[in-house]
């Protein structure tokens, strides 16, 4: 509850030290309030209960997930080092968005009721609206962010109306009101029911699982790189959290319900995420469409909703941000050195040498690469591994076939930067602030120590 | 039990100071390195030989992972089938580092391949040393990434990058059956580790379904890895990679690991008769498909790819007739001889200035005397010429096929024939008759180095005594591998009274023996008319006609698999990424940046349109899926309203 506080003081605050200070110290204070966001979580540390009148929950298991969110966002702050230094970015205003959105995304994850997560949610994304179309000179910037509104804004009608028909049903927007409704009667249960699939639906939008995916590609792509690595990796943790403590606390009774249409999302995100990814020459759209198949391996925890499927979910989002982190900072820095008809060129070719040009950029790559594609010894295996015997444990063996095939697919894809920064080139050295470098590499560590000793994380859920 | 932490350890460090290093390290030092740290592991697995004893040691470095309902350990297992396979891999891993010094010198990714050879090294040690199946998997999945870094290690040209995809990708296919057992696993044993599984299938009955499920599964991951119907095309690509790659992963051990995993897990597959049938079959279809391929290939090392993919076949033929040590058996000769035979056939391609097609070779025997003899103790190792070590393990697994299903054995015979033959057409057509390639080639004739021929004399002793730890019964002398291998396969004789119940009486042992020694000489006579005075060359390519063709082509196998899996899979991706992504999402960003110069109201038009086709879709998308989940609830319930 504590972070929730500092991140809205320290955005005002943000704002106003983007009138006084110069804008290259702005990122060192922007990181020094993120520390202190999440330093402060530990305030709460084994206080659970219910704060504001039940309106949030705290518990340990909570602040884990809010920890995982913070250090992303630290991450991500990393790797934006020198990304704002021209004279058209306001960074003090970025840093104040994205920590309001941080805002959004800890509300997100504890909410007791169903307000909080509309208001959590709105946080999220009003933030990212403004976020995506930040460079205002870039026109597909622009046209993403519309875009991004007008369907985001589309979602939360679905999930509004998704939000008053629970009311209905039950009289009560607390979450665990959903099983009060356990004894009713078949015709007051059908409202409860579509509500129940309106909120589902409005919230898997928001994590792009398919068929509610067709704006990803676009706004990762329109987006500056830096945003669509916060989109890719705090938002999806954000909404993965909602959605299980909405499955797991107030649709739990349900299962038979939303399982069924849940495993079809599942599929499809799979499948449509992985094979479209193989032929697209973008980098940025790669990882979107990688991004959508990832939501469908998350939500394989929703479908295992075991004693263990929180403490799952936890590792892969944080395994999940490590990679995506890495994986968009390499590309940030290689993409800003390699400028095409004056922009960042975002092709895949710009990975070209890699090696020979920075060889620990490359490495680091690699790694994330791997990580992504869930090949053992690093984080992204276990991830893997354990979402999989979740869904294994309810006897979804299909599913099971259905995500190693495509884990297979994805090898593909994954391969592809790989190679390229093995190819002989003869353009320079690539240069890099030594922020981001060192962002980066406590990815890879990471990435590589989850892998090796995944217990040391694992076991703190 | 420090050694056997410190086997997998020596080749990891010189992985890392060969692979951190690269380009750093000079030139003479890397194979040195690399090599060293081979040797090392073999000394180490030599040592924890000599301190072990009858019953197996776990060594478990720290818990992988430890939750509720989930505890793995980062262990090893240190037993009788650990160590076999053990000092065959860093036996001939070492020997195989050892002609790469040679035979790589002139390649300028030396630094670099000699860390993959570390790395794979390493992983298949994990493979074999693990002491549970998630262990093994890390390693089968290590061997699989270094098989397709080494395979692609040429990386030149993209035939040889797709060849590597493609066993990368065929792997992965059998892993999903590898998974999908260990899930299986998993969910009915609650534990991975290999002693808490076999204890607990004790508890099962012989057939007992869930059991044939893992089993099955597990098997699909070894058809991946050791190249059996249908998922061997892959293997005869990988040729592609460097000649000792070809040599240490796709012969000698990498491709053994799924008849290992049966071995391993022994138990189970005991327990489910249905699957050892299944193998048996599946084995037997490869053993004769892999050789009828052999008999018409002209590439020196296509031949012996085909070669590889037919004894495979063997060697499952015997696993699924419960001859578990039979099979392992031929794992280590094979090891021998076909390490062997691959080797010489680098150090023929050496001389022939990189030259593979055997039509441009012939009378190669007076110019690289102690390649052509090596390889000839190859060539009479794997036909199956008494004493030589093929001879032993083949026909033990032929008496044991004999005594379980008389067809199987005559069809094993063919193969057998057919083997004998196509080896030798390949050691007559290369080494006897005139030379046929051009003045070039033969100007540059030349004997390999020290660091080459090294390791072709120790493995062509090996080929030719190496049979001798298993003699068959008749002759009265100790089967030492056998008596070695006992302990492992306790349990399989606890859950399964027909295991290891042999029926055959001595005569009919001889009289088989005999009839596999006749068929090998007739065989290799026969070879011999055709071939043997050099006068007879496979013809061109555009010569082949009939049904000569037809096997030539490789039946058209990967062609098929071209039709009916990779052109849909890549029609349906291309679909996506050029029509519903380029086509309808794309073309309008595209235009939009066009649209710059159009009027404003004209992209705002575009705008709306596209996100409102969006919208279309998802609002398609939750009506099928509220309909799918409620739509027969929602009917019943509008009915009763009705009738209310």
């Amino acid at each position: 509850m504590y972070p929730i506080i500092v991140f809205s003081v320290s955005g005002l605050l943000m704002l106003f030290l983007g009138l006084s200070v110069n804008k290259k110290s702005l990122l060192p204070y922007n990181l020094l309030f993120m520390l202190v966001g999440l330093a402060s979580n530990f305030l709460d540390w084994n206080a659970p209960g219910l704060y504001f009148n039940g309106m949030l929950e705290i518990s340990n298991p909570i602040i884990l997930v809010q920890w995982v969110l913070i250090f992303a966002a630290i991450l991500v702050s990393g790797i934006s080092s020198r990304q704002f230094d021209d004279t058209h970015a306001y960074p003090a205003e970025y840093y104040a968005i994205m920590q309001f959105a941080l805002v959004g995304a800890l509300i997100m994850v504890s909410f007791q009721n169903l307000l909080m997560l509309f208001v959590g949610l709105e946080i999220l994304s009003v933030g990212l609206y403004v976020l995506t179309g930040s460079d205002k000179r870039n026109l597909r910037g622009n046209e993403a962010a519309i875009k991004y509104f007008l369907m985001g804004s589309f979602a939360t009608g679905i999930f509004l109306f998704g939000v008053a028909m629970f009311y209905g049903a039950t009289g009560s927007f607390d979450i665990s009101s959903g099983n009060s409704v356990a004894n009713n009667l078949l015709e007051g249960k059908m409202f409860f029911w579509l509500g129940m699939v309106f909120i589902f639906i409005g919230l898997l939008f928001k994590i792009s699982a398919a068929p509610f995916h067709f704006w990803t590609a676009d706004v990762y792509q329109g987006a500056p790189t830096v945003f669509s690595a916060f989109m890719a990796t705090i938002v999806k943790t954000a909404v993965i959290f909602a959605l299980f403590r909405l499955a797991a606390y107030s649709f739990n009774l349900e299962y038979e319900n939303w399982s069924k249409f849940l495993v079809i999302i599942i599929g499809l995100s799979m499948v449509i995420g992985n094979v479209t990814a193989v032929f697209q020459t973008n980098f940025k759209r790669v990882l979107a469409f990688s991004s959508i198949s990832q939501a469908g391996f998350m939500l394989l925890s929703l479908i295992g909703l075991g004693a263990q499927s929180y403490g799952n979910l936890g590792f892969y989002s944080l395994s999940y941000a490590l990679a995506t982190i890495s994986a968009f900072g390499v590309f940030l820095v290689i993409s800003s050195n390699t400028i095409v008809e004056g922009r960042p060129s975002e092709n895949i070719n710009v990975f070209d040498g890699l090696f020979s040009r920075n060889p620990d950029l490359a490495i680091i790559l690699l790694i994330s690469m791997l990580s992504l594609a869930g090949i053992p010894l690093t984080s992204g295996f276990w991830s893997k591994f354990f979402v999989l015997n979740d869904a294994a444990a309810k006897g979804y063996f299909w599913i099971l076939i259905l995500g190693v095939l495509m884990s297979a697919v994805s090898l593909y894809y994954y391969f592809n930067p790989i190679r390229a920064s093995f190819k002989k080139t003869d353009l320079g050295k690539i240069e890099i602030s030594s922020l981001s470098k060192y962002t980066l590499y406590v990815c890879a560590a990471l990435t590589i120590l989850f892998g090796i000793a995944p217990n040391i994380l694992r076991s703190l859920f | 039990m420090t050694f056997i932490a410190l086997i997998p350890l020596f080749p990891l460090i010189g992985f890392l100071i060969n692979g951190l290093g690269y380009g750093k390290i000079s030139k003479t030092a890397v194979p040195w390195i690399g090599t060293g740290a081979s040797l090392l592991s073999f000394v180490c697995v030599l040592l924890a030989y000599l301190n072990f004893k009858e019953t197996a040691i776990i060594v478990n470095l720290f818990d992988w992972i430890s939750i509720a309902g989930l505890n793995v350990g980062f262990s090893f297992q240190l037993d009788q089938l650990s160590i076999i396979m053990l000092f065959v891999i860093t036996g001939v891993g070492t020997l195989i580092h050892l002609y790469s010094a040679g035979y790589m010198s002139h390649d300028e990714g030396y630094g670099k391949f000699f860390a993959y050879l570390n790395l794979f090294l390493f992983s298949m040690i994990l493979l074999v040393l693990g002491g549970n199946y998630l262990m093994m998997f890390i390693g089968w999945e290590g061997v699989g990434l270094c098989s397709y870094l080494l395979i692609g290690f040429w990386n030149k040209n993209t035939d040889y990058a797709n060849a590597a995809r493609k066993a990368f990708i065929m792997n992965r296919i059998g892993d999903v059956g590898f998974l999908i057992g260990i899930f299986l696993i998993l969910q009915n044993f609650g534990t991975l580790e290999y002693l808490e599984v076999f204890e607990k299938a004790k508890a099962f009955h012989v057939g007992d379904g869930i059991i044939v499920a893992i089993t099955m599964a597990l098997f699909v991951g070894a058809m991946g890895k050791s190249a059996q119907i249908p998922l061997f095309t892959w293997l005869p690509d990988a040729m592609a990679g460097p000649t000792p790659v070809s040599a240490l992963i796709h012969a000698a051990t990498m491709v053994t690991s799924g008849i290992y995993m049966i071995v391993r897990s022994n138990v189970l597959y005991t327990l489910s008769p249905f699957t050892l049938e299944f193998i048996a079959w599946i084995g037997l279809a490869t053993a004769l498909l892999g050789a009828t391929i052999g008999l018409f290939q002209n590439d020196i090392k296509k031949v012996l790819a085909y070669s590889t993919v037919s004894q495979l076949g063997y060697m499952f033929l015997g696993l699924g007739v419960m001859a578990y040590s039979s099979g392992l058996f031929h794992v280590i000769t094979h090891a021998f001889f076909k390490a062997l035979l691959f080797l010489g056939a680098g150090s023929v391609i050496h001389a022939m200035s990189d030259d593979q097609d055997i039509r441009n070779m012939g009378g190669l025997w007076s110019k690289i005397k102690i390649t052509a003899i090596t390889f000839l103790v190859g060539t009479i190792a794997i036909s199956g010429i008494p004493p030589f070590s093929g001879f032993f393990s083949k026909d033990e697994i032929l008496a044991h096929v004999f005594e379980h299903n008389k067809i199987m054995w005559a069809l094993g015979m063919l193969g057998s024939f057919m083997t004998a033959f196509y080896m030798f057409r390949l050691f007559f057509v290369t080494f006897k008759g005139s030379f046929r390639g051009t003045e070039e080639q033969k100007h540059h004739l030349h004997e390999s180095p020290k660091s080459m021929t090294t390791p072709l004399i120790v493995l062509a002793v090996l080929s030719a005594i190496g049979g001798f730890i298993g003699f068959p019964e008749v002759f009265h002398l100790p089967h030492r591998l056998n008596e070695f291998l006992s302990p492992i396969f306790e349990n399989s004789r606890l859950v399964n009274s027909s295991f290891g119940v042999v029926h055959i009486s001595h005569n009919l042992e001889l009289i088989l023996m005999g009839a596999s020694v006749l068929v090998a000489v007739i065989s290799i006579l026969f070879a011999y008319m055709v071939f043997g005075n050099g006068k007879n060359v496979p013809v061109a390519d555009s010569e082949v006609v009939g049904l000569k063709k037809l096997v030539y082509n490789k039946y058209y196998i990967d062609e098929l698999y071209n039709k009916v899996f990779v052109g849909p899979i890549s029609a349906i991706s291309f679909f996506f990424a050029n029509v519903i992504d380029k086509k309808l999402i794309d073309k309008i960003v595209n235009s939009v940046g066009e649209g710059v110069n159009f009027s404003s109201k004209k992209i705002k038009e575009l705008q709306v349109g596209v996100t409102g086709s969006y919208i279309l879709f998802m609002t398609l998308g939750i009506l099928l899926l509220v309909l799918y989940q409620f739509g027969p609830s929602l009917l019943s319930t509008f009915n009763l309203l009705q009738n209310k």
